[in-house]
């Protein structure tokens, strides 16, 4: 950093500066969680989707591969700038939690009370430790590197065994038309997606199945090696646009 | 520029709720979306009937019909290898409990085969009270959607009265109105104070233009205590600890979870209904009357059964073209079907047995505008297609064909 202002001379805005300075970063805080509701949580709707809407789209294939790669992008851009400019290691877990209240108002107001879905049906899933990982992470290390092998592989590894607890019971079979089907396609059956038949879901398809049943692994490790590549092209263009676009303002 | 910032904002908000809307409420209605050639020579519905208009919420309804899946399937519209039989609702008003095709139930979709014949039956349960507009409908991959015949259900009661519950495979019984709801608040509740916490640990102090400062000024020690690194240092290991143990109790709890299923159904097409070869109909030519709204179809009937019969009926993309003369052995129309007496004969005698006859049929009713079924002749695929019901009044039987023509318009 710049050395042109000697340690001994710098002071810490006092009184009526203090305050100012405090409004000035609730007002900050209140207006980037709106922006991050709004903003991932739209960008998450039209690339995840389904995946992420519907219990009976939550496979062991795309859905552990898609998620975390989608959900790594807003925590990188904004870790990027709150780490970069103000050694804030929070950027991750604010996106994750700021994309799961954009969620829950959806899931609730849209799907449970417009449409009629039980909001089970509609269930989100949850990243929040894998951010907890990445903030902590990039914290200790001060490295975008190690970040992004390390934090963004853990991102994405923990993201089936983090859901595991809340889809796993959705997973048991029940007998049904003659037929096994997961208490999950269950939901799918009854409740009735007009725009939805079960061709139309994108499960267990594609040549990820070489080693038979470790489907999920494979996945996770795939999405693993993604996420790495992932958290640093948006740690950039997290970086490219607080330069082009905030720090001037302040 | 702050006002502007908030409609800005405003807008934002609304997208993102918009955007997670499931997509049912978009499409809300598309019986008569498609091209007409899609909609006669696809899916050819016939016989569908409810059990019932009028029911409770929490009784059950049910639909029941045949259907022939056309010979003369557009070349432009892919074979319906993978279909899905489904009923359009706004929303899951009703619940889908069980769902036959040729006696057999299913649960995924299924290959049909053009030339097939199929009979279905969906029962339904009311779950939440109001008059609907409902259609059972075929979804079809990388075609659409093709309606069937819609009623409208009143479901009367209380939403309260609803329940669904299940047995899993272990004998477990499980309510799905509200099965996992409380497990996966619950989680993330947990997750969600774990972040709380660690935000707030960080947001209490003062933040971005001291912190901004200071670090310009060379202090970045004084931004990240030894306290916050030992705090980060546990969360960085427990996290991952708590997650994979978490992880390891879920699993051990249900053991014997499976993944979500993903086959296709195979059922195979009931012996020919449609075009069953006793009455042979062959499509010489259509015409169709722009100004008159009529469709003159010339038939070469070949009635190698035991008995005369008669046309009674030409049914098309669920309009009943009837023939007045015939109604009585007939079809009768239900109470939202789409009917009219448009069908005539130059030559109303019965075909006897034994007898070939080339019959001009007039199908004439305002339907052809109203259904959009006359675009046909400004289509690129300008195809007429429809079934052709004839009816044996002696022994009571009733001979069914598939037909097709391309069509040659007339505007005077
Ligand atoms: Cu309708």
């Amino acid at each position: 950093m710049s050395a042109q202002i000697p340690i001994s001379t710098f002071k810490p805005y006092q009184g009526e500066k203090a305050r100012l300075a405090r409004a000035y970063d609730y007002l900050i805080l209140v207006l980037a969680l709106f922006l991050f509701i709004g903003s991932f949580h739209l960008h998450f709707a039209l690339t995840v989707g389904d995946w992420d809407f519907w219990v009976d789209w939550k496979d062991r294939q795309w859905w552990p591969l898609v998620t975390p790669l989608i959900g790594i992008t807003f925590p990188a851009a904004v870790q990027a700038v709150l780490w970069d400019k103000f050694r804030l290691p929070l950027g991750a877990t604010l996106c994750v939690a700021a994309l799961l209240i954009g969620t829950w108002v959806t899931r609730v107001f849209a799907y449970h009370y417009w449409n009629y879905f039980p909001i089970n049906m509609v269930l989100p899933a949850t990243m929040i430790p894998g951010a907890l990982v990445l903030d902590t992470l990039l914290m200790l290390t001060n490295s975008l590197t190690v970040t992004s092998i390390f934090g963004g592989a853990a991102f994405a590894l923990l993201f089936y065994p983090t859901n595991w607890p809340i889809f796993g019971m959705f997973h048991q079979a029940v007998e049904v038309a003659n037929s096994q089907l997961t208490v999950a396609d269950l939901f799918g059956f009854q409740y009735i997606r007009t725009g939805m038949p079960e061709y139309l879901r994108i499960i267990e398809r594609g040549t990820l199945r070489t080693y038979g049943q470790y489907a999920t692994p494979l996945s996770a490790f795939c999405s693993a090696l993604l996420c790495s590549l992932m958290y640093p092209l948006w740690w950039h263009i997290g970086k490219w646009f607080a330069s082009t676009r905030y720090l001037t303002k302040i | 520029m702050k006002t502007h910032f908030k409609t800005w904002l405003l807008a934002l908000i609304a997208l993102t709720v918009m955007s997670g809307l499931p997509l049912s409420s978009a499409q809300a209605h598309g019986e008569k979306a498609l091209e007409p050639f899609i909609r006669m020579r696809t899916i050819q519905w016939y016989d569908v009937q409810w059990s019932t208009q009028k029911f409770n919420v929490n009784e059950e309804v049910s639909v029941s019909g045949k259907f022939h899946v056309a010979e003369d399937w557009p070349i432009s519209v892919p074979k319906p290898e993978a279909s899905f039989l489904n009923i359009s609702t706004p929303g899951p008003v009703l619940i889908r409990t069980e769902r036959y095709l040729n006696g057999k139930p299913w649960t995924n979709s299924v290959a049909l085969q053009p030339g097939g014949d199929y009979d279905f039956k969906v029962v339904l349960k009311g779950r939440l009270p109001g008059r609907y507009h409902i259609h059972p409908f075929f979804n079809l991959k990388d075609a659409g959607q093709v309606m069937g015949p819609g009623v409208w259900l009143e479901i009367g009661g209380e939403p309260g009265d609803f329940s669904n519950t299940i047995k899993t495979i272990n004998g477990e019984m499980i309510d799905m109105e509200s099965f996992g709801f409380a497990n996966g608040v619950f989680w993330h509740l947990f997750w969600g104070a774990l972040a709380a916490a660690w935000l707030l640990w960080w947001v209490r102090r003062p933040l971005f233009i001291s912190r901004y400062r200071m670090l310009d000024a060379g202090l970045e020690h004084e931004l990240i205590t030894p306290q916050d690194k030992l705090i980060a240092k546990l969360v960085l290991v427990g996290v991952p600890v708590l997650v994979l143990v978490l992880n390891a109790v879920t699993a051990n709890r249900y053991p014997d979870a499976i993944p979500l299923q993903a086959g296709l159904d195979q059922i195979l097409p009931l012996p020919a209904q449609v075009n069953a070869g006793t009455v042979n109909v062959d499509t010489l030519k259509a015409e169709y009357n722009v100004s008159k709204r009529s469709m003159v179809l010339q038939v070469k009937v070949d009635n190698r059964s035991q008995g005369a019969v008669r046309i009674g009926e030409f049914a098309s993309s669920n309009v009943h073209f009837m023939n007045a003369d015939v109604t009585n052995v007939g079809y009768i129309p239900g109470r939202d079907d789409v009917s009219n007496n448009g069908l005539s004969l130059d030559n109303v005698a019965p075909i006897e047995p034994g007898e070939q006859r080339t019959v001009s049929i007039e199908v004439r009713d305002a339907a052809w505008e109203s259904e959009r079924l006359d675009g046909l002749i400004r289509d690129a695929d300008s195809r007429v297609g429809g079934l052709l019901f004839l009816y044996d009044d002696v022994m009571g039987k009733r001979y069914i064909s598939s037909i097709s023509a391309a069509v040659i318009p007339k505007f005077i």
